[in-house]
């Protein structure tokens, strides 16, 4: 069982390790709408990595791309070196490797909840992998994100910020290797935020996690992906490095100017609210 | 814009038309009228047509069969089959004809003559998007979830909780909406 292991500093992934998960050259169209434009990135293990953009800038489908639920229209995905795709995960056994793996978190809790008990949810995944001590193991993971109280309860009667523990619970429960986190503080208050990402700290799994708060992106990573408004990818690289770049933050529509006023001077200039 | 009208009447007058009409034959001729005027896509329309009706039509001609067996119907005259068959026949050609005009038709463009039923277009609109990508998000956390083909409880359980989900949100969005409407002066009761 993956044992938590809450650190300070972690040592930096190994530049030279495989890659955990590679993207090459990935398009993506809804119809004649572009949604992806020749994004390439490869994620070594451990690594954690925060993929920012405005609204709309494709970070929802790459992630969905990246769990092997829909197929890019061009390119390729690749997870510890083979490539994946909704026609190859056809097959039984990459299929049952892939998903216990490399676990999706939605951005709607409410998506990923179907069962009758938040225990039953929890265990959802070891029942199907076959998993020994199916009890110890969900308590362990319900303990661990603090929803032990819940067990008994059906996990639609939850509160946003639990509904979001019981899902993280539902997929670390499979111990993956990485986890793909679709904007997990959109729903949650100031003091649930700092929860998750001290817990996501402490996870000694790679993760990737998208948002467009950033004031938060730093805590959530140490390396940042920028997908633009033209749905390319427009920065790969630190994140402190991104954080000082205001133009390459106004292009991809990150940060925003608007008129202040300092007594009777009234000027304008770019500016990084904190906001969900 | 003044095609989008054109094609609004054709439409209500097939409607009203295919609801008139009670001989198979001319529901028929009807149908194949519509896959006709579909020209390439008329193997698909009719594909999603028939799987958008199936269960529905399934459940109604089956029950239909099992009373009108238990009445004995199928002695006298007009048979149960044909009824059976004007039936499913006028469900089929409205569905068709429904999505042939949903294709070929800028709705936003056909209903402009009318400013209060524009405005329901675009509320039942911007509700669609929104449900549609909900339930692509239910189908795909399922499959995302699902180390092995999800039995069928499974299936059962995430459709309930989805449907659930979506009567709870459809209620909230239209409280939502009608507060939205009245503050704008919509309503004048």
């Amino acid at each position: 069982m993956t044992e938590l292991r809450y650190r300070i500093i972690k040592p930096a992934p190994a530049q030279d390790a495989a890659p955990m998960l590679e993207v090459v050259g990935i398009s993506h169209r809804y119809g004649a709408a572009e949604i992806l434009r020749d994004i390439g990135f490869a994620i070594r293990p451990g690594e954690k990595v925060v993929l920012l953009g405005c609204n709309g800038s494709g970070k929802s489908t790459l992630l969905k791309i990246l769990n092997g639920l829909i197929a890019p229209t061009a390119g390729q995905f690749h997870f510890q070196g083979e490539e994946i795709t909704p026609l190859r995960l056809k097959a039984p056994a990459l299929h049952r490797r892939f998903r216990s793996e490399v676990a999706l978190l939605f951005q709607n809790p409410d998506a990923m909840l179907f069962n009758p008990s938040v225990f039953d949810e929890i265990a959802f995944g070891p029942r199907q992998m076959g998993l020994p001590n199916l009890d110890d193991r969900v308590r362990h993971w319900a303990d661990l994100v603090g929803v032990s109280q819940h067990l008994a309860r059906p996990p639609f009667s939850l509160s946003g910020g639990e509904k979001q523990k019981v899902c993280l619970a539902a997929l670390l429960a499979l111990e993956p290797k990485v986890l793909l986190l679709d904007e997990p503080t959109a729903a949650l208050d100031p003091r649930s935020t700092g929860w998750l990402v001290d817990f996501l700290g402490g996870l000694d799994i790679t993760t990737l996690t998208t948002t467009h708060n950033l004031s938060l992106a730093p805590e959530l990573g140490s390396r940042a992906l920028v997908l633009g408004e033209d749905h390319s990818l427009i920065h790969d690289g630190p994140i402190q490095a991104l954080l000082t770049d205001m133009n390459l933050l106004a292009a991809a529509n990150l940060v925003h100017t608007h008129r202040h006023r300092h007594g009777n001077i009234e000027h304008r200039h770019t500016h990084v609210h904190d906001w969900q | 814009m003044q095609r989008d009208r054109i094609h609004l009447g054709l439409y209500l007058a097939g409607v009203l038309g295919a609801t008139l009409i009670h001989a198979p034959a001319w529901l028929a001729a009807g149908l194949a009228l519509v896959l006709l005027l579909s020209g390439r896509d008329a193997a698909s329309l009719l594909r999603r047509a028939v799987l958008t009706v199936l269960a529905f039509n399934t459940l109604i001609s089956l029950s239909y069969l099992g009373m009108a067996w238990w009445q004995d119907a199928f002695t006298q005259a007009p048979s149960p089959w044909l009824t059976l068959l004007r039936l499913n026949l006028r469900v089929l050609l409205l569905t068709c004809l429904t999505f042939l005009f949903i294709a070929r038709t800028n709705l936003f463009q056909a209903l402009d003559f009318s400013k209060s039923l524009t405005y329901v277009l675009g509320l039942a609109y911007s509700q669609t998007l929104t449900f549609s990508r909900a339930h692509d998000d239910f189908r795909l956390a399922l499959a995302s979830r699902s180390l092995t083909r999800p039995s069928l409880i499974d299936r059962y359980r995430a459709s309930a909780a989805a449907i659930s989900w979506f009567i709870e949100k459809s209620l909230h969005a239209a409280t939502q909406s009608s507060q939205a409407l009245r503050s704008r002066g919509f309503f004048h009761d």
